[in-house]
């Protein structure tokens, strides 16, 4: 007993001793071990998600093209809000399979200040080119015909709605074109991650060989900026429309009102990579605050339903205003980019992050 | 030129756009110096995330600081009126202009309803116009905004960049050409900085007559280069154009980014020795020559290289390593300067060998360095 609490007091001397060296206590996760827990905890099983909440997708328009029963109409209204939830946890993770081929956009146009998708799915059902229904073919055209956001444009239209008519035969076609795009690209973004080969492999095993990743370092890098911008995406166009009078940018999918549904998960998605990588861990005792105030910030997001309320599960009593909410995200963007990426001997370069 | 009047509440905006005047900084100004000291400019941060513009020594020490509420981009300047213009970045829609050698407030305009920068501009030879890089928002067409520097930047009319997204624009040695790097992407300010039309982007590198605006010849990035943004330009001493271009396709079909033409040269792109497009990681963030002409320089920041072309050959001679490079400019006759996001501005030869090197805390030097005079 006697030893075991010396042990004790030891542990508690050394431990303040560090403390007051200003020298983290807890072991920090190495650069390896970051993108490790980034890509087996958060990216992998996100990219899952995305692929298995999309696949119902070709049969659930299928089914209101058949009978266009209220009941079927609203299972593929369930099935595209999941799938575009699903989409809103990997949309900032804008590197390696995302990147390649252009499928980020291919899968979700949006923002679209332009009304590109209306423009060009107005032209497409125009034409009613019958070639656009077959395989592959849907992919080939403009990336705003492509996937969720044209889908979402068909399905909420109100004048011309799907279903067994002869009116909608064309339209029904071309949506379940896009269905099947839609599933094409989410399984390939699965693919390119998980096989052998693969992103993952790629960035677990970096060197002088590696393409794309000389060192951990890189690998760590690149997660971090994946971070970084997706917080920098929630400031600047889920929140700033709503401060700013003279920006005119609809919310995402708000034909089918899943602004919050949107916001939401891109925050929870965005605070599950926070969390995995763990930069907080390299942080010394005396700056342990940092770590205090990215959890009032994070709180402070996830109280918003990203629209000027309250979320449904907020630890707050108050809805957080877009202003604060939008002022918060990047305070938080600069505590990551600046402090805790530095802290944890990841330097993001003012230039490399955001060149023009 | 169209006539193109600038409403009050841009021209309010715009000073907001101002934090101050030319006044001097804190630590960063020094007592007594005069024009004359001044070698470098680029846009800046400091770590607190205020920006400004520095006006540094051909050593890297700090003569003093403009500062700017909102971030800069690149300078444009006109040796003969010792006069600059620092350049809001894309999608900004402010620019201050100074004189080196006085401390009297600066000029502060905008490019008008409707428009907003890409952060790039030039000075015409006889200093009277200034030349800007801008968007119609409307149409997403890109225009070369015309400013009448002794009406106090007053914006008298403006060009067709003959493409969308144009990037940095360069009035060429014969003083009548203007270079543009139409980079091809389509932004909007109410979409932040998100490129919108990536899978239709149609990139050139077009040569406009600075008097007429009528094109003189364009070439289109078509193909396998469709994804090719020209963003940056820069003249050699023969008179060819070299630019260095943004990849925006898969990052593993990355061609070479760095390649050269004129009004009546064919486009090429440098030989694939060297670093090659991937290797850059798809961005060259900078491009500069050498005061003797035979050297180009282009900073690829997200793979932290500078890439040093001979501009007979057109091949790669050298290429050095430092973090979060993207200022570069000439140094000497034939050697450059090259700054970091870091703070870091290292002198070094062609051949990648470094000559000097500079710290400065508390600033991370954004992408453009120019050098005066």
């Amino acid at each position: 007993m006697m030893i075991r609490k010396a042990t004790l007091a030891g542990l508690f001397t050394f431990a303040l001793a560090l403390q007051t060296a200003g020298i983290a206590v807890s072991e920090p996760l190495s650069h390896e071990g970051m993108v490790k827990a980034a890509i087996e905890q958060h990216i992998v099983p996100h990219f899952n998600a995305l692929k298995a909440a999309a696949e119902p997708l070709p049969a659930a328009v299928a089914n209101v093209c058949k009978t266009g029963s209220p009941e079927v109409n609203r299972a593929l209204s369930d099935q595209l809000a999941k799938t575009v939830v699903a989409y809103a946890g990997v949309d900032f993770l804008r590197f390696g399979p995302m990147l390649e081929k252009g499928r980020r956009e291919q899968l979700s146009f949006w923002p679209d200040p332009r009304g590109y998708v209306s423009r060009q799915m107005r032209l497409i059902l125009t034409k009613q080119d019958e070639a656009l229904a077959q395989p592959g073919a849907i992919g080939k055209q403009s990336a705003a015909v492509q996937g969720l956001t044209a889908l979402e444009y068909l399905i909420r239209d109100e004048e011309a709605p799907l279903g067994p008519d002869a009116s909608a035969r064309y339209r029904c076609l071309l949506a379940e074109a896009i269905a099947g795009n839609i599933v094409r690209l989410t399984s390939e973004l699965a693919e390119e991650w998980e096989k052998p080969g693969g992103w993952a492999e790629k960035m677990l095993k970096p060197g002088p060989e590696n393409d794309t990743y000389k060192s951990a370092d890189e690998a760590a890098v690149e997660v971090v900026k994946a971070l970084i911008v997706g917080i920098s995406l929630t400031a600047d166009v889920q929140m700033k429309p709503q401060i700013d009078p003279k920006i005119r940018l609809k919310p995402p999918y708000d034909k089918s009102g899943l602004q919050k549904p949107y916001y939401t998960a891109t925050v929870t998605s965005l605070r599950h990579l926070y969390n995995a990588l763990q930069l907080e861990s390299w942080l010394p005792a005396n700056r342990r605050w940092m770590k205090d105030w990215a959890n009032g910030t994070w709180r402070t997001l996830e109280s918003s339903d990203g629209a000027g309320g309250r979320a449904a599960h907020a630890e707050r009593d108050d809805a957080p205003t877009p202003r604060e909410v939008f002022d918060r995200a990047n305070a938080l963007r600069n505590m990551v980019a600046n402090r805790l990426a530095v802290t944890a001997k990841l330097t993001v370069g003012f230039n490399e992050l955001d060149g023009d | 030129m169209n006539s193109m009047a600038i409403d009050r509440r841009s021209l309010l905006l715009g000073t907001l756009a101002f934090v101050g005047t030319a006044r001097l900084q804190g630590a960063f100004a020094a007592a007594g110096a005069s024009a004359d000291d001044i070698a470098y400019v680029s846009a800046m941060r400091h770590a607190q995330g205020s920006y400004g513009v520095l006006l540094l020594r051909a050593d890297g020490s700090v003569v003093r600081e403009v500062p700017l509420s909102g971030r800069g981009h690149d300078i444009a300047i006109h040796r003969p009126s010792n006069r600059v213009a620092a350049f809001a970045r894309r999608p900004g829609s402010f620019a201050v202009a100074f004189e080196l050698d006085k401390n009297s407030p600066p000029h502060i305009f905008t490019p008008g309803d409707g428009r907003h920068y890409f952060g790039h501009g030039s000075f015409s030879q006889d200093g009277r116009l200034l030349y800007a890089s801008e968007n119609d928002i409307e149409t997403g067409m890109g225009v070369i905004g015309i400013y009448d520097v002794a009406s106090g930047f007053k914006k008298i009319g403006e060009h067709s960049s003959y493409g969308t997204g144009p990037h940095e624009i360069m009035l060429l040695a014969d003083g009548r050409t203007i270079a543009v790097g139409n980079g091809g992407l389509d932004t909007v300010p109410d979409a932040g900085r998100v490129n919108l039309n990536v899978d239709e982007m149609e990139p050139s590198l077009a040569f406009v007559d600075a008097v007429t605006g009528k094109l003189i010849a364009k070439h289109d990035m078509t193909g396998e280069l469709q994804s090719l943004s020209i963003r940056h330009v820069t003249q050699d001493a023969a008179g060819l154009v070299w630019f260095g271009a943004q990849w925006e396709g898969s990052p593993s079909e990355t061609p070479q980014l760095v390649g050269s033409a004129g009004p009546d040269r064919a486009l090429k792109l440098i030989e694939p020795q060297g670093k090659g497009g991937s290797d850059l990681k798809g961005y060259i963030g900078s491009m500069a020559v050498s005061s003797d002409g035979l050297t180009i320089a282009a900073s690829a920041p997200k793979a932290g290289h500078v890439l040093y072309v001979d501009t007979r050959t057109a091949k790669v001679v050298g290429q050095s390593d430092l973090k979060d490079v993207c200022g570069i400019a000439p140094e000497g006759a034939e050697n450059f300067a090259a700054s970091s996001g870091f703070g870091v501005i290292r002198y070094e030869t062609p051949r990648a060998s470094t000559i000097t090197e500079r710290e400065l805390q508390d600033v991370a030097f954004d992408n453009h360095l120019r050098r005066v005079g």
